[in-house]
């Protein structure tokens, strides 16, 4: 995957900066990739089981929602903003769609007609809380943390009112045969939207002017607004994407397990902070990149699966989750400083 | 001079909460002139460029461009009147190119069926990017640096070059010659003095006097939100500019006698 020459996090300048640029997001991509090879070297020496094409179908299943949330999650935090809501937001989407499609189902409509309504009602959830963060952040001034955990507490709590608590099964049997069919031996439907939304989300952020004026905004606010972009609108726009594409999530989720799960979101938006933060985004805002934040959700998601095939309780995860993303922004941290001391003699 | 100013701001007032940032303040400024906007720490200039650029909509007054009353709701609107502005230390994103800084919210497409989809044309931009500082005396042209490589005086070089790039009529800049050395305040000004040779209306604000009396036309002199000189920069010397700023003489005709040079 290659990059526009608009974001970089490169160190000192040189006689020709294209090539060092390029040269730079090379070497972490070549960073990342090594990394994630190393996982599985490591999980498969543990258990061979690990390396095997089961496995690795199931890998992609995990990673196809953490991947879209952590695409919005990239937005976000280029921008200098973050989205605690999205795990929320990607429980309330999933048991929305599960709840529409089984009332649907009981009475009478068919099951295609029922699963699309259901998506679009998933659909509309997402999109519906990335407004609220979007308009809690830009028009009231909340910080996103402070607003994107409020959302967090409210999406969740509503999850467990609409669904009492339990999961929502009972649709029709379209369902898990829409998420689970494979096709070419390991994709399933929801993992070809997947690439494609994908595809989409790294050309327009690095290709277009929505995706500039993301770089734009988390890297100096104030210019931006300068230059006449309305800054405003954008993140309210930035917050909606990651919604959606939380509802997204919510609806394979759903798919996959032929249920609706009032938990399946918990703690997922760490996973996907996670992703895009071993990625290569900075919390600081300004910098990211789609395909750092695809072998950064490649490689939370192969230690997650690859802790519970050596078996490790699955309680240990969060903790991993945590220490990861630590170790990310530390790593972050210490390659900026050392940046910094680079350049500035100027 | 004689001419209608190309830009005008009369009667201007702007509050914030109790504080009284500006009071009834008059500005022009003629194509082809650079006016020198002066005044100590809080007397308003700051706030006045925020009216004059659209980040800030005044409470009373109005504003005239090429004679015609207009006001701006957005800085958006501004520049699309032709109106660049340089905020004090606000400049550039760090984080994008030279190149993408210079075209940041008027991005270039790509043509034909790419630039319907929207595709940013990189290089068209980094070529324009290039010409355009060339042209306004920056020697800067390796436009595909990212910004925070650069020190503090060749990032303010961009963000002047970019603002006289884009100017069409008026170019405003809020003290572009902070913390910048003396060489590159020389580059700084020799930069407007090519902008007033295209017929732009430059307006400048500097704590520097002698640069300010090096390369102005007319200084106008703020103080606590008013206008308390308004005066060809002839008439002021280094001591008496000094004086009307701090409010040391009692007024204009007490720090610039009579028979000043005109
Ligand atoms: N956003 C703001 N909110 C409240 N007061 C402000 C704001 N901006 C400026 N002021 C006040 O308005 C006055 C004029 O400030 P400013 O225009 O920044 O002056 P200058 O640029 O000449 O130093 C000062 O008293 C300042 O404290
Ligand atoms: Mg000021």
């Amino acid at each position: 995957m290659s990059h526009g020459p608009s974001a970089t996090t490169a160190a000192a300048p040189a006689g020709s900066p294209r090539a060092r640029v390029t040269a730079v997001l090379l070497r972490q991509d070549v960073i990342l990739l090594a990394v994630f090879i190393a996982m599985v070297a490591f999980f498969t020496a543990m258990n061979p089981v690990f390396f095997s094409r089961f496995a690795f179908a199931n890998i992609l299943q995990d990673w196809a929602p953490i991947i879209l949330l952590a695409i919005g999650e990239t937005y976000v935090i280029i921008t200098a903003g973050i989205d605690l809501s999205v795990g929320a937001t990607l429980g309330l989407s999933g048991v929305s769609a599960a709840l529409t499609i089984r009332s649907l189902h009981e009475s009478g409509t068919g099951g295609s007609t029922a699963l699309l309504i259901g998506i679009a009602v998933a659909l509309l959830v997402g999109l519906a809380v990335g407004a609220v963060n979007g308009v809690l952040i830009t028009r009231v001034g909340l910080a996103p943390f402070i607003a994107t955990l409020a959302t967090m507490g409210a999406g969740a709590g509503l999850t467990l009112v609409v669904t009492g608590g339990v999961q929502i099964a009972g649709g029709p049997p379209e369902v898990i045969q829409l998420g689970n069919t494979q096709y070419l031996g390991l994709l399933t439907l929801p993992l070809i939207v997947v690439l494609v939304v994908l595809v989409v989300a790294w050309l327009v952020l690095h290709q277009t002017r929505f995706g500039r004026w993301t770089y734009a905004i988390g890297s100096n606010a104030f210019a931006a607004r300068g230059s006449g972009i309305g800054v405003d609108r954008h993140l309210i726009k930035i917050y909606m994407l990651s919604g959606l594409l939380a509802g997204l999530a919510g609806v394979f989720v759903y798919l996959r397990l032929g249920s609706g799960s009032p938990t399946s979101g918990q703690g997922q938006e760490l996973t996907a902070i996670a992703a895009a933060v071993i990625g290569g985004s900075s919390l600081f805002g300004g910098s990211g990149r789609m395909s750092g934040t695809v072998l950064g959700a490649l490689i939370t998601t192969a230690v997650l699966s690859g802790l519970i095939l050596i078996g490790v309780a699955p309680n240990w995860q969060q903790v991993v989750i945590g220490v990861l993303i630590a170790v990310a922004v530390a790593v972050q941290q210490i390659s900026a400083r050392r940046a910094q001391k680079g350049a500035g003699r100027g | 001079m004689a001419d209608a100013p190309i830009y005008e701001a009369r009667g201007i007032s702007k509050s914030y909460g109790s504080v009284v940032a500006l009071e009834d303040v008059d500005l022009s400024v003629h194509a082809g002139e650079v006016v020198g906007l002066v005044g100590d720490n809080g007397a308003g200039k700051s706030t006045l460029v925020k009216v004059l650029s659209g980040a800030h909509q005044p409470d009373a007054g109005s504003l005239h461009l090429d004679g015609q009353e207009r006001s701006w709701r957005s800085p958006h609107e501004a520049l699309e009147a032709g109106i660049e502005t340089l905020y004090q230390d606000s400049g550039l994103c760090p984080d994008l190119t030279i190149s993408g800084n210079v075209f940041l919210g008027r991005e270039k497409l790509r043509g034909g069926l790419l630039g319907k989809l929207g595709l940013l044309d990189h290089r068209g931009m980094a070529r324009i990017a290039h010409e355009e500082l060339d042209r306004a005396g920056i020697g800067l042209t390796e436009v595909r640096r990212t910004v925070k490589d650069l020190s503090g005086g060749q990032r303010q070089a961009v963000a002047i070059g970019r603002a006289v790039a884009w100017a069409r009529k008026v170019i405003i800049l809020d003290e572009p010659t902070n913390h910048l050395g003396a060489r590159q305040s020389g580059e700084v000004l020799r930069v407007m003095d090519k902008a007033r040779e295209r017929g732009l209306g430059v307006v400048f604000i500097s704590h520097t006097l002698p640069h300010v009396l090096q390369v102005t036309d007319r200084i106008v002199v703020l103080r606590l939100g008013r206008v308390v000189a308004d005066e060809p920069t002839s008439s002021f010397s280094p001591d008496t500019l000094l004086k009307v700023i701090t409010g040391l003489g009692r007024s204009t005709a007490d720090v610039i006698p009579e028979d000043a040079p005109a």
